[in-house]
């Protein structure tokens, strides 16, 4: 009879290992790239790069851990542990999952589709600051309580692709 | 404010994280993380590159709508509009902690200290926007180059112009002649006919100069200023990416 032990200490580890990885793509750069909290120049740049390098990390992570499981499954008899290893599978790919969310959106939602109102029907208090620009022939101006919020805005102002920030 | 055009693409940026207090942006076209301050590439495929600058101004809106009554206005979003800041929340900023201080008591800049950045002529300068406005109006030099900063009728409002008049040999002076007494910088029907009326003299032209840097006599007639970028920050972000920033500090 074979001997399931090595199998299911691979794929135990191999499970494990993806779990560890996952976290670590994740919670790295959220830990780094934190309101309040001084960003060094290295640390951005690993926290930058494990965002960049994420799709394709999650991707084998998830592969991994379902490989994993696949073999710790067939050689643990156990069933509490069993259910335990599918549970650090499911956590594998919520980490994956977790990942796609852009946070700073959900604190700061996005005007993906600015509109715009001729000046004299605007309700802007007079001594409220705006940010204007003028760009062939067009005028326009962001109000910058409204801004301040959403923090960039796509536009094309005299056809000129423009981002607005604040 | 910055053309969102690198490499032959037009980009489309999201907010995508925080560089000590001043954030990034990613573009959906290439993935790569630019700095708001900066303009500039940081991660990603296009790291390296810069967007180009796009000219703005920071005015109230009662100066902007005078000065630009066809222009058109970014509506909010109704659903996130109680999120939106308050009416003092420049004042609330002020308590808001940095990462960085770079504090200087003897200019009086603390890091939460606003600043009109002015990078031009191969140097960067900061002036103290309270300063400023207490002025009115402030003749300096950004490198060798005269720079003046001026106070719009609004008494908020600041733009910079080269301080040099075109066809005209010599350095100017400016003087400011608008009767601040007179000013009522939130009524509307005031600030229209203030927009474009003269908030300064000369001496080598002789001319009066509005708000626009544009001259409405003397020699210069006709001719408009050179106009200087000013960004508008706080102490902290601006000397954090201008290590080499002077300061401006009133002449007494």
């Amino acid at each position: 009879m074979e001997d399931s032990g090595p199998r299911k200490a691979i794929g135990f580890w191999i499970l494990v290992a993806s779990l560890v990885t996952s976290f670590a793509w994740f919670a790295y750069p959220l830990y780094v790239i934190r309101p309040f909290r001084h960003q060094g120049a290295r640390e951005l740049a690993a926290a930058l790069s494990a965002i960049q390098t994420r799709p394709v990390v999650d991707v084998i992570c998830v592969v991994l851990a379902l490989a994993g499981l696949a073999s710790y499954w067939r050689a643990q008899p156990r069933r509490p542990r069993r259910i335990l290893a599918a549970f650090g599978t499911l956590t594998v790919g919520a980490f994956a999952a977790l990942s796609q969310v852009n946070v700073y959106e959900l604190m700061f939602h996005p005007d993906t589709h600015p509109l715009f109102a001729a000046a004299r029907q605007t309700k802007v208090d007079p001594d409220d600051k705006v940010l204007a620009v003028k760009l062939g022939g067009s005028v326009r101006a962001y109000p910058i309580r409204t801004i301040a919020y959403h923090h960039i805005i796509n536009d094309v102002v005299g056809q000129v692709p423009i981002v607005a920030t604040y | 404010m910055w053309k969102r055009e690198s490499g032959g693409l037009v980009l489309t940026f999201h907010l995508a994280g925080i560089n000590n207090q001043n954030f990034l942006m990613r573009d959906d076209q290439t993935g790569s993380y630019w700095q708001q301050i900066t303009g500039a590439a940081v991660a990603g495929p296009l790291k390296g590159k810069r967007l180009t600058w796009i000219s703005s101004d920071e005015l109230s809106f009662g100066l902007w709508e005078a000065e630009e009554p066809n222009g058109t206005v970014l509506k909010d979003v109704t659903k996130y509009t109680s999120d939106y800041e308050k009416k003092d929340w420049e004042a609330q900023m002020m308590k808001e902690p940095t990462v960085l201080s770079f504090a200087n008591p003897a200019l009086g800049l603390k890091p939460r200290s606003l600043v009109l950045g002015v990078k031009a002529f191969g140097a960067s300068r900061a002036f103290s926007y309270d300063e400023v406005v207490k002025e009115k109006l402030v003749l300096d030099h950004v490198g060798s180059e005269p720079v003046l900063l001026v106070v719009g009728p609004d008494g908020q409002s600041v733009r910079a112009f080269r301080g040099r008049i075109r066809g005209l040999e010599g350095e100017p002076s400016f003087y400011r002649t608008l009767d601040e007494k007179q000013s009522r910088p939130t009524d509307l029907a005031w600030l229209r006919q203030a927009a474009s009326a003269a908030l300064l003299m000369d001496d080598l032209s002789g001319g009066a100069w509005n708000f626009e840097g544009c001259a409405l006599s003397g020699k210069a007639k006709g001719i408009c200023l050179e106009r200087v970028d000013v960004i508008k920050d706080y102490w902290f972000d601006w000397r954090n990416y201008n290590p080499g920033t002077t300061v401006y500090a009133h002449k007494t």
